[in-house]
């Protein structure tokens, strides 16, 4: 080739440009659609594909997560007022039990004075009873007394 | 002491067959016949690992599968990086191409022992060793950038010669040359310098010294694959970036 004419050497050597270049560059292009049908295309699709498959997921997924957050913060609201409400309820029980129990003590303490008072009463009507008694057999006794020691006259003067 | 080195290195450069070819003749033309059968053979690796890996494509990758999304996925940071977001995504497949074939030329030339098959003149070597080979792929690029420039701003692509301002026209203009020129001898400079420099000690020191140069041919010939990959993927993106 004419090319080698500049470099020295008229056959061979390192420059020595032929139909090489050429063919070498259509060799280089249809490698390049070859590769492009069996390696760029399909792998680069493959790629892709994993990547919004990945992101689809990942939204998903990030969309539950923050559901899941919501769903968690509302029962945790609900339980705490489902705890107040039970408090009250406690409490509103105890005081109406305690209250309860107090009327019920006041009345068993008003009954047992009650009942007191009457036994007292009664003990006290048997002592007027049994002192009447004593004192009518104290009179026929004194009577008798006086019967026997002065006679039946003076003792009934 | 300059005798002697001469003696050694015409004698060196006589065994390592530099410069000669296995010429075919095809209608007339003339071809270098050990690049074609090294290039078939890079083809090949690439065509075959590409189809076995995309043979049957899993949501979750794995094996060779798995490999060759790791590249894919590395040409596309590459592309993305140098011509942008918006894009990049049309010229993976040029850019990919480039650093693929260049890497595994590359490295076939490093880790296959062709010299070991023998043909009837020159020797088998990387197909990058070949100017040929590297000038037909920096051509391409100039190519490709300059058609990327024209598809994307039509004739005022032709604008940004006299940008920014009408002084730089013959540097502007001479960047189209010294692009692809630069590109190719980097690249051709590269293969064949660490090419002889194995090939030197191997023949002097046949044991364990040639290694570490071996070694670091492996890393100078990735590095060259991914320069010139990510060299033509700016030129494309600068063409295609607006100078406005």
């Amino acid at each position: 080739m004419h090319w080698t004419v500049f470099l020295a050497e008229t056959e061979g050597g390192l420059f020595d440009f032929d139909a090489t270049l050429p063919l070498m560059a259509v060799q280089f292009l249809i490698l390049v659609t070859i590769l492009n049908a069996t390696f760029y295309k399909p792998l680069g699709k493959a790629i892709d594909d994993r990547d919004d498959y990945v992101r689809g997921n990942e939204t998903t997924a990030r969309d539950r997560l923050e559901e899941v957050r919501q769903l968690t913060e509302r029962y945790e609201q609900e339980l705490a007022q489902t705890r107040k409400q039970a408090q009250s309820i406690v409490a509103e029980a105890r005081g109406a039990a305690s209250k309860i129990a107090a009327q019920n003590l006041a009345e068993a303490q008003a009954e047992a004075l009650r009942k007191r008072e009457a036994a007292a009463a009664e003990i006290e009507q048997q002592k007027q009873d049994a002192f009447a008694s004593l004192e009518q057999q104290i009179d026929g006794l004194s009577r008798q007394m006086l019967e026997k020691l002065l006679g039946s006259e003076l003792a009934s003067r | 002491m300059s005798n002697l080195f001469n003696s050694l290195s015409a004698a060196t450069l006589a065994s390592l067959e530099v410069g000669q070819h296995w010429y075919w003749e095809i209608g007339g033309l003339k071809l270098h016949g050990q690049v074609f059968l090294t290039s078939w053979f890079v083809i090949a690796v690439l065509v075959v690992a590409s189809t076995l890996a995309t043979q049957s494509i899993q949501r979750v990758p794995s094996g060779l599968q798995n490999f060759m999304e790791f590249g894919l996925e590395f040409i596309r940071d590459l592309a993305k990086t140098q011509i942008g977001e918006k894009e990049y995504r049309p010229w993976v497949p040029f850019v990919g191409t480039l650093f693929l074939f260049i890497f595994v030329s590359n490295w076939s030339g490093a880790l296959v022992p062709w010299k070991l098959i023998e043909i009837p003149a020159g020797e088998l070597a990387a197909p990058t060793n070949d100017i040929n080979t590297t000038v037909a792929l920096s051509l391409l690029t100039s190519l490709a950038y300059f058609y990327a420039g024209i598809s994307k701003k039509g004739l005022s692509y032709f604008a940004h010669y006299v940008e920014p301002t009408p002084i730089l026209l013959p540097i502007n203009i001479l960047e189209d040359f010294t692009k692809p020129l630069s590109l190719s001898f980097r690249l051709f400079g590269n293969i064949l310098a660490d090419e002889l420099v194995v090939g030197v000690l191997v023949f002097l020191v046949p044991l364990f010294v040639p290694l570490p140069v071996m070694v670091l041919g492996l890393f100078t010939s990735a590095i060259q694959a991914l320069i010139f990959a990510t060299l033509a993927a700016a030129y494309i993106g600068g063409a295609m970036e607006g100078h406005h």
